[in-house]
């Protein structure tokens, strides 16, 4: 192993040309050094070097995801969209494509979600010339035919079909539609049924798709491992470098704000009784005391280590299970508290519990100990958490679709740290409020019955 | 590049030299991590469930994972691993139980003594009992069968191909035999099989002589082995196809598991050639194997489909395979994930309008003769030499964290070899395409197989019906799709729809039957 150790210093010597913008060490939070590099076109380069001998992840952030999805009918179609990039090339057509991919020997995949879409590979790092010259010919130069198009929305179908056996996704399906009125946060990614039927028919919208968010500015590559950051902003510029910037920018609606408890329902008697509390909460921001007093709170409060845990699954044995927290969301989201339950009867004094635990916490505070453990949890488990260059580029690429900038979370894990007790409190007097709250519910009764 | 290989392969090699290995323990020595692994693999199983009470060795399992020790409680427990952000849990599967603690080599002392009063003085605690048999039981009655159809089918498909064994349960257990099981006979299995020779400790990452000292010392606490372990069981050729159909209400699709047993294991050599051919025909979640090719791509009937040699857990969910399944008793499978059922196409299409059946026999079909196909004909060199190149760097991937790396070197033991991973790539190494096709003709074959199809009520009969007269099932597209498609796509649908398939007999049971 001792020629490893040498090695990244030499890498990281190479690495500091000029021009480059290098994040220090962020303290023991996030212990690898970040390098940066925006190219003439507005796209940023991230890389970081990682000891995972010979594997390098190469990821591209496209922050287009189903909030994006602002036109009526189009529900799921960044998702869909993100099959559609299989799908060929004039110079890789797809058979052509998943040969070369082949030999690169990689896990690779992509995968869209409410903020972004990700295109991911792991692989050999000494293909990872071969791994570029791949993305930056679909990225910039995608050609399916009309057939393929329709073709590809079966598997979506079949993605549906897979998915929406449980009653769990079905109930999320139900929640986001009632939580949100007007913000494209109402549609889960899959999109609606009806949508996804009519997928087929949408080709011309597919080709407008990726005319408005297949562009520099929507896009981020980021590599970590066996690399250096000479050798990967080389490799951008080579590959990336004559990507024309785009001029699109949707308008997102803007969610009013909600002036009464809202209820979702699914009605399932072979399934145990299960109940979910969503308050609206802020956009992620990493420099704002709320998200990371949420954040926060979520521990306290939710986690296995809370008081709630302790008597509702542990002692009382009224929850299966109990859990809750909210996403790291550029627009507002949800905080959900999930509990899964025994008996449906009891769904209404869980759901009392935890406004209980909640009010307790904002009329009294926490323990001092409690609060400093839990920022010692937060610290530790997130730095276990990095532990290869797959999750390192997760960590990292979910920095970047949620704020832009891969160095947020180091400095939100910061902030966390100097959380006090009256931060949480004031937090939690703001967000859990009841004219705020979606109360969805599964049970064998017609309709949830919770207040 | 050029020293980036180098350094690549010098780096593997001192990989290879840091991993050292007692009759007892496995070890993986890193200094640079900035935390400790510990494993504690015991050779106990749901194999070992005794009849009417499946489900025994994982709520034994859980009792230790999930429950408290004789110093502290659960809660108490969760408190102290709390500013540690520790974690640890158990696997269990049918021959062995592993249990994984991973903490920041900051806490490891503190950590270590918590973990050891878990593992060998459990509290076997009458509430814990309770609320883990409770929530077992949940999964066996409502879980399994509301939450994944794909799942819910692979599970049957062992409950067929295993019938009347040790391997048949799920590993959860039955409906009965979770309703059975007493914190008394927890107690006692665990005072049976967790003794001192049955147990292999594996430590990873960063951690001090002294402290692997003091873990090998500790486990004599453990009492020796008074038994012996029992056989694995052997399993015979179905006869033809032998078909089960699932029904249940409101499902959205048909979900499709198949396999037949496979004398062949990662202690055989064969098992290279066998992974190339299978890596092939159905690579896991990966688009360029040959069934989600003709399935997936150009037919688009479903989300994906793959074959597998050995058991991969929780393929739903992961892309890379996990550790701690290690089995004696192996099985070729088929995953069809998926397809649409006759109302549904109904449905969406009018031209579709008097379709006897969806998607399921035509996709079974497809499938099996691309199986019969390639014991048939082999692949080319040139495939051969793309896989394989594929899977030298691909298997890499299986050990990329320190946790993962350690579980796959204890796994290596159960069959006999020393770094299954390393071993492996040497055996892909010498490999030549004669190998390759000499194993799929001798491993694959579609004439005798167990099926298990979970589907919607609304769809059975004719399921049921177009698999036992072995009827023709011509593939049922939307107009928008048919009138794209190539000739060679068509003209070989209509092999496929006329492709007979040896259905010996289809069962039809509710889903309210299963796992009883």
């Amino acid at each position: 192993m001792k020629i490893l150790k040498i090695l990244p210093l030499i890498f990281l010597t190479l690495a500091c040309a000029p021009g480059d913008k290098d994040g220090g060490q962020v303290d023991d939070v996030f212990p690898y050094t970040i390098h940066q590099k925006a190219l003439p076109n507005g796209l940023n380069v991230v890389t970081v070097p990682y000891e995972s001998p010979g594997i390098a992840s190469f990821y591209i952030i496209v922050r287009a995801g189903s909030r994006e999805e602002v036109e009526q009918g189009k529900t799921g179609f960044a998702h869909f969209f993100e099959h559609m990039m299989f799908r060929g090339t004039d110079k890789y057509p797809t058979d052509v494509y998943n040969e070369a991919l082949k030999s690169i020997g990689a896990a690779a995949n992509a995968n869209t979600w409410l903020d972004r879409t990700v295109y991911h590979m792991t692989g050999n790092a000494e293909m990872l010339d071969k791994m570029f010259e791949m993305e930056a010919d679909r990225f910039q130069k995608l050609n399916y035919s009309v057939h393929d198009f329709k073709t590809e929305a079966g598997a979506v179908k079949g993605e549906y079909t897979k998915n929406y056996a449980s009653p769990m996704m079905q109930l999320n399906e139900k929640t986001v539609d009632v939580a949100f009125e007007n913000h494209t946060y109402k549609h889960t990614t899959m999109g609606f049924w009806d949508d996804v039927v009519d997928m087929p028919n949408q080709y011309e919208y597919s080709l407008q798709f990726f005319d408005r968010f297949y562009r520099p500015e929507y896009s981020t590559i980021l590599v970590v491992g066996d690399v250096t950051p000479d050798l990967v902003n080389s490799l951008s510029e080579k590959y990336f470098g004559d990507w024309e910037r785009g001029s699109y920018v949707p308008e997102i609606p803007v969610e009013p704000e909600q002036t009464e408890t809202r209820f979702a329902h699914i009605q399932n008697a072979n399934f145990p009784p299960y109940i979910s509390l969503n308050y609206k909460a802020p956009a992620f921001d990493p420099d704002n005391k709320e998200s990371a007093s949420l954040s926060v709170i979520s521990q306290i409060l939710f986690s296995q280590k809370s008081e709630l845990y302790k008597k509702l699954v542990i002692e009382e044995r009224k929850c299966r299970y109990l859990g809750g927290g909210a996403m790291f969301t550029r627009d507002p989201y949800l905080f959900s508290i999930r509990a899964s339950l025994h008996k449906p009867e009891d769904l209404q004094a869980v759901k009392n519990e935890i406004t209980k635990s909640i009010q307790d916490l904002i009329d009294n505070g926490v323990d001092p100990k409690v609060l400093s453990d839990t920022k010692s949890h937060v610290k530790y488990d997130f730095a276990t958490g990095l532990d290869s260059s797959t999750s390192i580029a997760q960590v990292l690429s979910y920095s970047i679709w949620a704020t832009g900038d891969p160095e947020a979370f180091g400095r939100f894990y910061k902030l966390i740290e100097t959380i006090s007790v009256e931060d949480l409190q004031a937090a939690a007097k703001k967000y859990f409020i009841p004219e705020h709250l979606t109360i969805s519910t599964i049970s064998p009764e017609e309709e949830g019955g919770v207040l | 590049m050029r020293t980036l290989k180098i350094a690549f392969l010098f780096v593997l090699s001192g990989f290879f030299l840091n991993q050292t290995t007692a009759h007892d323990l496995v070890e993986l020595q890193k200094s640079t991590s900035n935390k400790v692994v510990i494993k504690y693999m015991f050779n106990v199983g749901s194999m070992m469930d005794p009849e009417g009470k499946e489900g025994l060795s994982m709520l034994t399992a859980s009792l230790i994972s999930d429950g408290g020790s004789a110093q502290y409680t659960k809660s108490e427990i969760n408190d102290l691993l709390y500013p540690m952000a520790a974690s640890y849990n158990a696997s269990v599967d049918k021959e062995v139980t592993v249990f994984t603690f991973e903490v920041h080599r900051d806490f490891i002392d503190s950590f270590y003594e918590i973990a050891k009063g878990l593992l060998y003085t459990p509290a076997f605690d009458e509430n814990d009992f309770d609320r883990i048999k409770s929530n077992q039981q949940n999964y066996v009655d409502q879980i399994i069968k509301a939450s994944s159809d794909e799942e819910y089918s692979k599970m049957a498909l062992e409950d067929l191909l295993f019938r009347g064994t040790s391997y048949q349960h799920m590993i959860m257990g039955t409906s009965s035999g979770v309703n059975g099981i007493t914190l008394d006979d927890a107690r006692e299995f665990y005072k049976k099989y967790y003794t001192k020779d049955n147990l292999l400790i594996g430590i990873a990452g960063n951690y001090s002589e002294e402290f692997k000292k003091k873990l090998l010392l500790d486990k004599e606490q453990l009492p020796a082995l008074q038994f012996t372990l029992p056989e694995a069981p052997e399993i015979s050729m179905p006869d033809g196809l032998q078909v089960e159909i699932i029904e249940k209400e409101n499902a959205l699709g048909s979900a499709i598991y198949a396999g037949y047993p496979l004398d062949l294991t990662r202690a055989d050599d064969d098992f290279a050639a066998l992974m190339v051919a299978n890596s092939w025909l159905g690579e896991h979640r990966k688009s360029y194997g040959q069934l989600y090719e003709k399935i997936r791509r150009l037919r688009s009937m479903n989300y994906g489909d793959y074959t597998y040699i050995e058991w991969y857990e929780n393929g739903g969910r992961v892309q890379l395979p996990l550790a701690h399944v290690p089995r004696h008793s192996n099985y070729f499978s088929l995953w069809i994930r998926p397809v649409q059922i006759g109302i549904q196409l109904k449905a969406q299409y009018e031209e579709l309008g008097s379709i006897e059946v969806g998607h399921a026999p035509f996709a079974l079909r497809l499938a099996i003769r691309e199986i019969d196909m390639l014991a048939k004909n082999g692949i080319s060199n040139e495939d051969f030499e793309l896989t394989r190149q594929f899977l030298r760097s691909y298997i890499k991937l299986f050990v990329q964290t320190t946790e993962k790396e350690l579980g796959f070197l204890m796994d290596s033991h159960f069959y006999g070899r020393e770094n299954y991973i390393a071993e492996l790539d040497q055996l892909l190494a010498n490999l030549t395409v004669e190998d390759v096709n000499e194993a799929a003709r001798k491993y694959f074959q579609g004439e005798n197989m167990y099926v298990c199809i979970v589907t919607d009520d609304s769809e059975t009969e004719a399921l049921a019906d177009n698999l036992l007269e072995n009827k023709p099932s011509p593939m049922s597209y939307s107009n928008l799709v048919r009138e794209g498609l190539s000739e060679d796509i068509l003209k070989e649908d209509e092999e496929v729809a006329g492709y007979k398939l040896n259905v010996k007999s289809v069962d039809v049971i509710n889903s309210q039957d299963t796992f009883k």
